[in-house]
Order: structure tokens, then C-alpha cells, then sequence
């Protein structure tokens, strides 16, 4: 009981960034309609930009890398807005949709060419705290990869709900040509919504870098599917949805590997989207269709 | 008048013999893009660095006794098995006579494959090309075909000695507990083929394995299932990116086996680079380390073609002066016309190797066109891999 209830606290802490990484996916797909399936690549893109404060400021505290991942995924969201998105037909949903799984290898071999491929020392906080009950014990670093993402997430849902931004990106959401009607600039609330995710999954990546201790180009696809299973499961377009999924996969994993091993794991994971595709298509939390 | 004359039939003499000098192609092939990049970088610049001594000592002598330059093609075949092979045959369908690589041993595997089997076989339309690996490590690959060749280090022979050797200096120590990364070919066959055979094999008690993926990032169970059995010897047979994720979180977790065993790819600059300080008193045995005048300066020359030395780069510099011997020794044409007989020439050459010369000493030749390569055992201190102890 003790093993399971261990590798459910480590699966579901874990699954914080998971949940990130889904929020980035069902936010565009809330607003836009369309999958970016650059996002896990320019999240793991914002992780590495922020290791170059280390290079301009050699021990620099690791506050100061996350937020440097914060703001450079923020700005690779807007370039993935600006390169996939703006200057390409909306209506052609398969060349929005090509243009970012282009983006996604782009940023992959950049990151490649750039790293030579090396794994990277990630700095962490409080990796060296373990809050010990008996046997049961909880990583301080996973903690604070919790807490960060529960901040994001809270601060996510204050923009989205008590903002006006947030009642733009709304109202886009749910009904773009009355949004244009009323006077809302769809186009910029778009890019707002790409950088706003963009922000998040520097977040994402940073913390993803800091719960391992070391960043690597590795990362790019397994997030991008993670990031894809929880939005499909949370239901697309909605936020608790991806929330709720990112926290479920996380502990769902981490038991089938206690109880199954690594070989099964992922096995287990793709039937469990595969159930959800098959008798509840919408997710956990569908977000209602618009009018339009 | 007289001058400009001379100076314009001088200056067509020496375009002559320029058009007429002659250039051995050599193909270079490994992973050049995605997550094993820097084997290919680092085997690249090694086949520069000696291609350009080579050439700077004058070149590969033919049979005709003239001097021809080496030039290398360096091809990406992204670490997977379809683009090897399609490499292969670009390569095999260009002016090169041999090709050095690859990286990965699940590349290696299927392109050894579509190799003639057996030499001088007519029905056998396999390709009839010289590979002369530096990098895919997998045991026994060169059996598959015998145009196939390797300058590999012998895993078997070298854990065999590492844990005889941990044995006699720490003789308090009994168990051993592995882990491994399931999903690369070269891991999982050192752990299970070679790494925990050879534990038992010198007196350990393999207390069990965790397992892992090689994009895998968190690895909270398979350490505290590595905690729970509490073994002397702690044995990880995983590439730098994984092997750092579970070194961390051993120190999280408060995991500290009395010794730590690595896996041969991981005495690289790499894990230094991702975990010096978790890694630290890693053994591993290698069979490269800039021990000696030769060495050292074969890493100062590859250093300038931006790349590093390690075990697996500086078997691509030891292959381009294997390759100048045999060139010579086998009497080149080195004329387009005489192609496919002089990579006959060269496979044949190799197949006649009994020993070679190699940067830490004599590397003897199997029957079974593999290496038994001398190596050494190198200890991760204070971010850098130093030499713990020469077996040999």
C-alpha cells in the first residue's frame, strides 16, 4: 500500500507539468480551433533559453533561469503565432497544423544543432529537501514544481475569468464573428493567447528541467505526446480539463510502472486515451461548442 | 618575353600534375542530427584530423608509387536503421572506396545485413563494400557479412576485468544491482548480455535490475527500488541523458551504493556536462584516455576540427591509419576504372590484419573481423575522467 501510495504522490506531482504542457495545447485549441503541435518543443525551447543567463551570469539562482524560460517562452510563443499561424490561411486547418509539426522539428534540431545533442545540468530548487512520514517520503524539487504550476494555473484562470483580456479571449473562444463585432481585434488576441500559453510553457519546461536536473532535446516528442494525451483526455478547449488529465496521467504512469514496469507503462497510457476516445470522446471536461 | 613564356608553360606543367593527382575518397557515416549528434560530430572530426596528417605526411601511396590524398565525405544517417541503409547504398554508389561507421548498433545491425555475406558468392547480390566501424559497439556484429569490420572495444573482455579487479580491491563487496536503459540496443545488451553475466560470473550477487526509458524523466521508482535492495555495487548501463536523471535522483533519495559502475558510452564529456557532480566515483572501463605523447596529440588534433576525444571518436581516428596501411600494403590502383577491385584490395587487406596500432597499443584482430582493443579503467574526479588503472 505504502508503494503504491508513493508512486501516486510522485506520478501526481509530476503531473503538474504534464498538466502545463496540456493547458498550452487546449488554450490555443480553446481559441483557435487548431493544435500546436510545436508547443512541447518551444516549451523544452523556453527551458534552454533560460540556461543562457548562466552563460552571462555564471551561478546565477535558479529563480532567475526559470524566469528567463517564463519570458523566452513567451516570445517563442509569438514567433510560433507569427511563423505557423498568422501568415497562413485559418481556414486551411491541415496547413496550420503542418506548419507547426514543421516548427516542432525546426526547434529540434535547432536545439540539437546548438547543444550538440548533450544533456545539460538544470539548476533545481530545493532539490536536496525531502519531507519524510515514516517511510513515505516527498521530493521538496516536486513540490515546488506543484506549487509553481498550481500558481500558474491559478494565475491562468484570474487572466482568463477577471481580466478583460481574458473576456476577449473568451468571447473569440466562443464566438469569433460576434467577438469581430464587436470591435474585438481577434488577430491580436490570438498572438496574446500564443504568447500567454508561450509564457506557460517556459514555465513548463523549466520546472520539467529542474524535476530532472538536467535538460535534453530528448524531451521534445515524449511532451509533445503527453501534452496531446492530457488535452484529448481533459477535453479540448478546457482548462480544469487539461488540469485534472495532466494530474491523472502523471499518477496513472507512475503506478502501471510500479505494478507493470517501464516496458508496459506507456502501453497503459495509450489505452487509457484510447477508452476515453472510445466512450467519452469529449474528454473530462468537453468545452461547450460555440454558436457559430 | 622569354619569361612570361616560361612562367606559362610552368604554371601549365603544374596544372597537369594538379589534374592528375589522385584523391581516395573515404565515407564517414554516423549520426550527425537528433539526440546522438555528438558522436557524429566528434567521429567526423576525428577522420579530418588524421586525414589531414595523413595528407600532410604526403598521402597514401599506390601501386604505381604515386601519392593520392585522402578526402572524406561525412554522411548523417540520424541514429536510425532506414536512413543507414539508404546511406550505405549512396555511399556504395559514389567514389568511395570505404566507409567508416556507424554510431548506433541498430543502424549497424540491418546495414550489415544488406552486405554480401560471404565474399566471392556470385548468387549473393548483396553490396560489396568495405564498412569499418568505430562507434556501434552491440557485440558480434562483424559476424553478419565479411565485408564487415570493427574497431570497437570488446565490452565482454573489459567488464570481465573491471569486476575481477573490484573484486580483488574491495573483496568485502557482494552484490551488484543493475540498471538499465531498455529501449537503446547497445545498453540493453551490455546489461544483460555483458554487465550482469560478468557480475555473477566474478563472484557477485545481482540483486536485481530497474529499467528505464531513454526519454524517460522520472525515475522516483526504479531508484527506490534500487534503495530497497541495498546493494555494494551500483551498475548503470544507460546513455548520459537517462544516467543522470537516475544519478540525481539517487541523491535525493539518499542512494549511495559503496561503488558505481558506468556503461563504456558514458565516459564521455557529456555526462560531465549533465551530472559531474552526482557522477562522481563512476568506473568505467574505456578504451581511450590521452594517456601518452600519441594520444594526447591525436585529442589536440581532433580538438582542432572541433570535435572531442573519447573511445569511440579516436576509434575513427585509429581506422583512417589502419586504413592507410592496409591501402598500401594491398597496392591501390586508386584509377576510377579499378574501383571495385580496389575495395576488394582493401577488404581483403583488413580481413588479413592479425594487429593493429592503436593509441593506447596493440589492438589484436579476430577471426571474426572484430577488435580486442587494450583499455583502461577511468574514474569520474572532480568533473574530468581521470585514469584509475591499467588492467593490461
Amino acid at each position: 500500500m505504502l508503494d503504491f501510495l508513493q508512486a501516486l504522490s510522485d506520478g501526481v506531482l509530476f503531473g503538474a507539468t504534464y498538466a502545463l504542457i496540456g493547458i498550452g495545447f487546449t488554450l490555443v485549441f480553446g481559441v483557435m480551433h487548431k493544435i500546436n503541435m510545436a508547443y512541447g518543443a518551444a516549451s523544452v525551447g523556453g527551458a534552454y533559453c533560460g540556461l543562457l543567463v548562466l552563460q552571462v551570469m555564471a551561478g546565477a539562482p535558479p529563480l532567475v533561469v526559470f524566469f528567463c524560460a517564463f519570458l523566452a517562452g513567451g516570445l517563442l510563443g509569438w514567433l510560433v503565432y507569427l511563423t505557423c499561424f498568422h501568415f497562413i490561411p485559418i481556414t486551411n486547418p491541415l496547413a496550420t497544423l503542418m506548419a507547426t509539426v514543421g516548427m516542432l522539428l525546426l526547434i529540434d534540431e535547432i536545439i540539437v544543432h546548438t547543444t550538440a545533442g548533450m544533456p545539460m545540468a538544470y539548476p533545481a530548487m530545493f532539490d536536496d529537501v525531502m519531507l519524510r512520514v515514516g517511510e513515505f517520503t516527498l521530493r521538496g524539487d516536486l513540490m515546488m514544481v506543484f506549487a509553481v504550476s498550481v500558481l500558474c494555473m491559478a494565475g491562468l484562470l484570474a487572466l482568463l475569468y477577471r481580466t478583460r483580456l481574458g473576456l476577449a479571449t473568451r468571447a473569440v473562444s466562443q464566438q469569433t464573428v460576434a467577438a469581430l463585432l464587436c470591435g474585438i481585434r481577434v488577430g491580436q488576441v490570438n498572438a496574446t493567447t500564443f504568447v500567454v500559453t508561450g509564457l506557460l510553457g517556459g514555465i513548463a519546461g523549466a520546472m520539467i528541467g529542474a524535476s530532472v536536473g538536467t535538460l535534453s532535446p530528448l524531451l521534445t516528442t515524449p511532451l509533445t505526446v503527453k501534452g496531446l494525451i492530457v488535452t484529448v483526455i481533459g477535453g479540448l478547449g478546457s482548462v480544469p480539463g487539461a488540469i485534472i488529465a495532466g494530474l491523472m496521467v502523471g499518477g496513472f504512469e507512475s503506478v502501471l510502472q510500479l505494478y507493470r514496469g517501464v516496458t508496459e507503462r506507456d502501453l497503459y497510457v495509450m489505452l487509457l486515451l484510447f477508452v476515453f476516445l472510445v466512450f467519452r470522446p469529449g474528454g473530462l471536461f468537453a468545452a461547450k461548442g460555440g454558436r457559430d | 618575353m622569354k619569361k612570361i613564356a616560361l612562367a606559362v608553360a610552368l604554371a601549365f606543367a603544374a596544372t597537369g600534375a594538379l589534374a592528375q593527382e589522385k584523391t581516395i575518397k573515404i565515407a564517414g557515416f554516423g549520426a550527425k542530427s537528433g539526440v546522438v549528434r555528438s558522436f557524429g560530430i566528434n567521429s567526423e572530426a576525428a577522420m579530418l584530423a588524421a586525414a589531414d596528417q595523413i595528407n600532410r605526411a604526403g598521402g597514401i601511396r599506390l601501386a604505381d608509387g604515386s601519392k593520392a590524398k585522402i578526402k572524406i565525405d561525412y554522411y548523417d544517417d540520424r541514429c536510425t536503421a532506414e536512413e543507414g541503409i539508404s546511406v550505405a547504398r549512396r555511399m556504395a554508389g559514389t567514389d568511395a572506396l570505404v566507409g567508416v561507421g556507424p554510431t548506433c548498433s541498430n543502424v549497424a545491425e540491418p546495414l550489415f545485413g544488406i552486405l554480401q555475406k560471404r565474399v566471392g558468392n556470385a548468387s549473393d547480390s548483396g553490396l560489396q563494400f568495405p564498412i569499418f566501424t568505430d562507434v556501434a559497439i552491440k557485440g558480434g556484429l562483424a559476424q553478419i557479412s565479411e565485408w564487415a569490420f570493427r574497431n570497437v572495444p570488446n565490452e565482454m573482455t573489459m567488464y570481465s576485468s573491471l569486476f575481477y579487479w573490484l573484486k580483488t580491491q574491495h573483496p568485502n563487496l557482494k552484490t551488484v544491482y543493475g540498471g538499465v536503459e531498455e529501449d537503446f540496443a547497445h545498453s540493453r545488451a551490455t546489461w544483460y548480455v555483458v554487465m550482469k553475466n560478468r557480475a555473477e560470473a566474478n563472484g557477485y550477487t545481482v540483486a536485481g535490475e530497474s529499467k528505464w526509458l531513454l526519454a524517460d524523466t522520472n525515475f522516483a521508482t526504479q531508484v527506490r527500488e534500487m534503495k530497497k535492495a541495498n546493494a555494494d555495487i551500483v551498475a548503470i548501463s544507460a546513455h548520459p541523458f537517462s544516467t543522470c536523471g537516475v544519478l540525481k535522483e539517487m541523491q535525493r533519495q539518499g542512494v549511495k551504493p559503496k561503488l558505481l559502475v558506468g556503461l563504456t558510452s558514458t565516459s564521455s564529456l557529456e555526462t560531465m556536462q549533465g551530472c559531474a557532480k552526482q557522477a562522481e566515483g563512476m568506473m568505467i572501463p574505456t578504451s581511450f584516455a590521452p594517456v601518452n605523447k600519441e594520444a594526447t596529440a591525436a585529442a589536440n588534433a581532433t580538438a582542432k576540427f572541433k570535435g572531442s576525444a573519447d573511445l569511440h571518436s579516436m576509434a575513427a581516428w585509429e581506422n583512417m591509419f589502419i586504413l592507410k596501411q592496409v591501402m598500401e600494403s594491398e597496392k591501390l590502383s586508386g584509377n576510377p576504372k579499378d574501383l571495385q577491385a580496389d575495395r576488394r584490395k582493401v577488404r581483403d587487406g583488413l580481413a588479413k590484419l592479425r594487429v593493429t596500432k592503436g593509441l593506447l597499443g596493440d589492438t589484436k584482430r579476430t577471426d571474426d573481423r572484430e577488435a580486442d582493443k587494450p583499455y583502461l579503467f577511468v574514474q569520474a574526479r572532480g568533473g574530468n575522467w581521470v585514469v584509475l588503472h591499467n588492467p593490461l
